[in-house]
């Protein structure tokens, strides 16, 4: 190394030395709202990631059990010690009433688990002495499978891949290798595929029925242009629940829309609207559809007049000029407006709980059956994992494209 | 300014049918919200037009009612305090984020927008499973530490567009003039930036006011806030008193948005 | 008869008018006009500038042209065709805008082909004609880069590249060099001319810059208030302006207010200020009544002892002195209350302080009579 070299280092070292001071003050204003948004919103997260792969249950209730099984060939019914190590755990199981939770994990993967675990543990609070493996083989057939071994073994783990791959319409055979969840049981991927599905219609029409307003926005007079806006930025600020609330009404059987279509004669009797697909796009349309206008207004309103002159002084017509000159420079808002939308649109559980049909019900809608309804919090956030990570990809991807500093407001 | 004076008959044509569809989106935008109003003041329970006669009744019975009332006061309570933390933490982050020499701002922007991208479900089940560990879950404490990191976002974005407009020789000027750096922050920058404070703190009043999703999973039946109220009556029987509601909050929403573009509009003057 | 529409009707044979203005009004409002009857002729092949200030009517005039605006009455003959109702795209004319409008999203060699697509040049002829283009503009390596990425003389360069590629007999420019440096500006100017001398054809230009329009043009017209002021060569324009607009917008004038007394000899005697007479040139006929003289700082000397012949001689007292390196600017109270800017070459002033009485001179040949 020359001494130029070491100069040049020197020097920039002695820049970030000087630099860190004024560094280190900027940070430290923005370190409170980042240290609270780690506390209050990125640790709820991370829980319920450690939700979805946690597997505390089969650990917490029969630890002599998973010690036995240690030694275990896999194959073969055990042997009597594993049975005595699951006679005293389901005993201290049955006193702390925690063989419950053990059953409902292990019926996830095998039904019929949660009977069999309870009647077990009222079977082993009363054994005194042994031999255990004739008396559990007795009370049922699975406890001589080896497979339901294998399970409860596999879920000795502190993490199990289990909600994430029913999230998924996937499960793990007793020989762990991966397989489709058979027939009615695989809902999973139909509804993020119904998600993504819905998303993509309501971008796709905020898009044409957006950009025809953007463009209006650009080319209206001023005071138009003003009241215009208005029209676009009302909505955006209502509250959702209000814009949801008017579909509701607008699309009963009874309602407005039947009788405005009767009316004019487009149909001769009421329309099923209400808890519909076609509600909830066209309500989800209704709601996202400002999202989606004002990048696209804002990069248009930065196209100077004088480009669509230029093209067609040198011989482009109006739809020439529009398609090969216009369009493409508005295409930086198109991609903004509609990532936002699609992004937006992912997380929806008000509008398809209130306007949609059982068929129409979102990812975020599963979520929140699985806590309230199943309380099966493993998968709900099973299922979150999979919502999360597909919006994050498609923030990523906003992020890429757009930029977060080029979100704004009004 | 509709139409350039050299456009060809078929693009006036073109431009009319354009025109035309913007107008009907528009309207499409519009006509939803507004169609609530007559129907709250409707004496009927059927959600018709044209109405057939005026009452208030669904008004007495909205605020005769000690569960909307209640509602309304446990809503407005978590928007006030949702908005005095959101509005701090925001404006402080923003006013770091906006100077030349913060580092790595590009992933800190994408960390403190992420609130408002992050489904709100996922926010809303996270919050019940983690700060059920520490019994916020049902206390206003909970839900008040949800909304206002759904909040911040927009605090952060109005105040760092206002700051980007924001002269920094007026800092110098103030420094240089003799002021200690706070006093120049609270008499000359503040004020400055002002308006966008004023944005943040109105969105960050609204995204609150307006939440259902977390409230929902937070909230039991003392904390409920009115958005829950109203989104619990619309799946059990929607009724005209949810209309009352629904207009009410409407009529607030109107004058925020009138509130923010007052400012707005100062702010380009 | 007013000077401009004497040198018009003269010198505009209507046989070589490429275009041709008759009777051109345009109002946005109905009320208001930004171009009030305008009567212009542009010869084939020449460099025709309008020169003007903000909202004199230039730019609108050549939007009408280019096809972006419509006149509201009177009509725009090109090559002897009307063409008010011609959409731009078909009227085969360069423009080349005042901030370029370049296509950000398309490459250098792209903008330029874009003319040629509609003129059903297509593939390897493109190419040539591209490349040909970018030649003359010096350009040839830069073919694929974007817009973004040139420097303002570049993007101007790719401009006019864009507008000669396809060979048009008419180029209009609206202030293509308002938004570069004076240094690049003058070597643009020049290199605009080239072209345009080289290639033959017929240039109209918009400035407000009078240096711009004197350095390029074969004729001027000076606009102001929707109306063509003077229409005339640089040289004419500069020596003999026709009224008291042009005098004060071409350069810098003194503009004294005098009276008419009657002629003598093809010159005009005239009552000034303070009383006393001055002679001055004059085109315009009238027969007394307010006037003004107007004569140029650096046509106003040092009187000798002696007054002479063929100069205007007067009085005043200096009330401003600057130095300007090769010459200096006196400030001088004269004709009782006005005040006259003279230039003089540095050497030949002895120093001198405001209070100071001085006495000047002027050849009456460069004193002309306007029209208040």
């Amino acid at each position: 190394m020359s001494a130029v070299d070491i100069d040049r280092i020197n020097v920039f070292m002695a820049v970030r030395k000087a630099e860190r001071p004024a560094r280190r003050a900027a940070f430290s204003l923005a370190l409170p709202l980042i240290a609270f948004l780690v506390v209050a919103f990125v640790a709820p997260i991370l829980y319920l990631l450690v939700t979805a792969f946690g597997n505390p249950e089969t650990r917490e209730v029969l630890p002599r059990t998973l010690v036995a099984l240690e030694n275990w060939d896999g194959t073969s019914t055990p042997e009597e010690p594993v049975y005595a190590a699951l006679a005293a755990d389901l005993k201290i199981a049955k006193d702390n009433s925690t063989a419950a939770l053990l059953g409902k994990r292990l019926n996830y993967e095998i039904s019929g688990m949660r009977s069999r675990v309870l009647s077990a543990a009222r079977m082993a609070d009363k054994l005194e002495t042994g031999p255990y493996k004739e008396k559990f083989i007795g009370l049922h057939q699975d406890w001589a499978s080896p497979d339901v071994w294998s399970v409860i073994k596999r879920n000795g783990a502190s993490f199990t891949p289990y909600y994430l791959l029913t999230a998924l319409d996937l499960q793990q055979a007793p020989d762990g290798s991966l397989e489709r969840t058979a027939g009615d049981q695989a809902i999973f991927l139909d509804v993020l595929g119904r998600t993504l599905f819905v998303a993509g219609l309501v971008t796709l029409f905020t898009l044409l029925l957006g950009y025809p307003v953007a463009y209006v926005l650009t080319i209206a007079p001023k005071a138009v242009a003003g009241i215009m806006m208005l029209m676009v930025l009302l909505p955006l600020w209502t509250s959702l629940l209000v814009r949801t609330t008017a579909w509701v009404v607008l699309l009963q059987s009874d309602g407005i829309i039947n009788d405005l279509l009767m009316a004019l004669h487009l149909t001769s009797e009421k329309i099923q609207l209400i808890f519909t697909r076609i509600g909830t796009v066209t309500a989800m349309t209704h709601i996202q559809l400002p999202f989606t206008i004002l990048p696209i207004y804002s990069v248009m309103r930065s196209i100077p007049t004088t480009q669509l002159r230029a093209a067609r002084s040198l011989g482009a017509g109006p739809s020439s000029a529009f398609w090969r000159v216009y369009a493409p420079q508005t295409l930086p808002g198109v991609v903004a407006g509609c990532l936002m939308t699609f992004i937006l649109s992912l997380g929806y559980y008000i509008t398809p709980a209130l306007v949609g049909g059982p068929r129409d019900q979102m990812v975020s809608n599963f979520i929140s059956v699985y806590i309230n309804r199943d309380l099966n919090w493993g998968l709900a956030a099973g299922l979150g994992v999979v919502l999360l990570g597909v919006t994050l990809a498609i923030y990523l991807l906003f992020l890429r494209l757009v930029g977060a500093d080029k979100i704004k407001l009004g | 300014m509709w139409l350039p004076s050299y456009a060809t008959p078929s693009e006036r044509l073109m431009r009319t049918l354009v025109v035309a569809l913007a107008v009907a989106v528009l309207l499409f935008l519009i006509a939803p919200l507004f169609i609530i109003v007559p129907l709250s003041f409707s004496k009927d329970p059927f959600f018709t037009l044209p109405v057939q006669e005026y009452s208030l009744r669904w008004y007495e019975d909205f605020f005769g009612n000690p569960r909307w009332m209640t509602a309304i006061a446990n809503s407005a309570i978590a928007a006030v305090l949702t908005t005095i933390l959101a509005t701090t933490l925001g404006t402080l982050a923003a006013l770091g984020i906006s100077r030349a020499d913060f580092p790595a701002r590009r992933l800190v922007m994408a960390l403190l927008i992420s609130p408002m991208i992050v489904p709100i479900v996922i926010v809303a089940v996270g919050s019940y499973l983690f700060f059920g560990q520490f019994g916020l879950t049902n206390t206003r404490t909970g839900l008040v530490l949800a909304h206002t990191a759904l909040a911040t976002p927009f605090v952060v974005i109005t105040v760092t567009a206002t700051l980007s407009t924001y002269d920094t020789n007026l800092t110098r000027a103030a420094l240089s003039l003799g002021a200690s750096p706070s006093s120049t922050f609270f008499r000359v920058t503040l004020p400055n930036i002002m308006p966008g404070v004023v944005s943040g703190a109105i969105f960050a009043f609204a995204t609150s006011f307006d939440e259902v999703v977390v409230a929902l999973f937070m909230t039991a039946a003392e904390q409920r806030t009115l958005p829950v109220q109203m989104f619990s009556g619309i799946r059990d029987q929607i009724n005209p008193t949810i209309m009352a509601a629904a207009t009410l909050l409407l009529a607030l929403s109107i004058m925020l948005f009138a509130t923010l573009s007052l400012l707005t509009r100062r702010r380009v003057r | 008869m007013n000077f401009s529409q004497r040198v018009s009707v003269a010198a505009d044979r209507p046989v070589d008018a490429l275009v041709r203005f008759e009777d051109v009004k345009k109002s946005y409002d109905g009320i208001n006009f930004v171009v009030k009857d305008l009567n212009l002729n542009v010869r084939r092949g020449e460099f025709l500038t309008m020169l003007g200030p903000s909202g004199s009517g230039k730019t609108t005039t050549l939007m009408m042209l280019g096809g972006f605006e419509r006149p509201t009455l009177g009509h725009i003959l090109l090559d002897g065709k009307p063409v008010e109702r011609l959409p731009p795209e078909k009227r085969n004319i360069g423009f080349v805008f005042q901030n370029y409008a370049l296509f950000p999203h398309m490459t250098v060699a792209e903008n330029v082909a874009f003319p040629l697509r509609y003129r059903g040049i297509t593939g390897v002829a493109a190419k040539d004609k591209v490349r040909e283009a970018l030649g003359r503009v010096s350009l040839e390596a830069l073919g694929d880069r974007r817009p973004a990425q040139l420097s303002g003389g570049q993007q101007q360069r790719v401009a006019l590249a864009r507008a000669l590629v396809f060979e048009p007999s008419l180029v209009l420019m609206d202030e293509p060099l308002g938004a570069l440096d004076k240094q690049l500006r003058e070597r643009m100017q020049i290199e605009i001319k080239q072209l345009q001398t080289s290639l033959g054809i017929t240039m109209v230009y918009v400035t407000h810059d009078q240096s711009e329009a004197l350095t390029m043009s074969d004729r001027i017209a000076v606009f102001h208030d929707g109306r063509i002021q003077q229409l005339a060569d640089p040289e004419t324009l500069y020596n003999e302006p026709s009224n008291r607009f042009v005098a004060s917008f071409i350069g810098e004038n003194n503009t004294l207010p005098c009276t008419l007394l009657g002629r003598e000899g093809g010159m005009a005697v005239v009552r000034m200020g303070d009383g006393s007479k001055f002679k001055a040139a004059a085109d315009i006929s009238g027969t007394g009544g307010d006037m003004s003289v107007s004569v140029r700082p650096e046509n106003i000397g040092l009187a000798g002892q002696d007054g002479r012949p063929d100069f205007n001689r007067f009085g005043g007292k200096v009330r401003d002195v600057f130095f300007l390196g090769d010459h200096m600017r006196l400030s001088v109270e004269a004709f009782g209350g006005e005040f006259v800017t003279a230039r003089i070459p540095a050497r030949r002033l002895r120093p001198f302080a405001p209070g100071d009485d001085v006495a000047l001179e002027c050849n009456v040949a460069e004193c002309r009579l306007l029209e208040a």
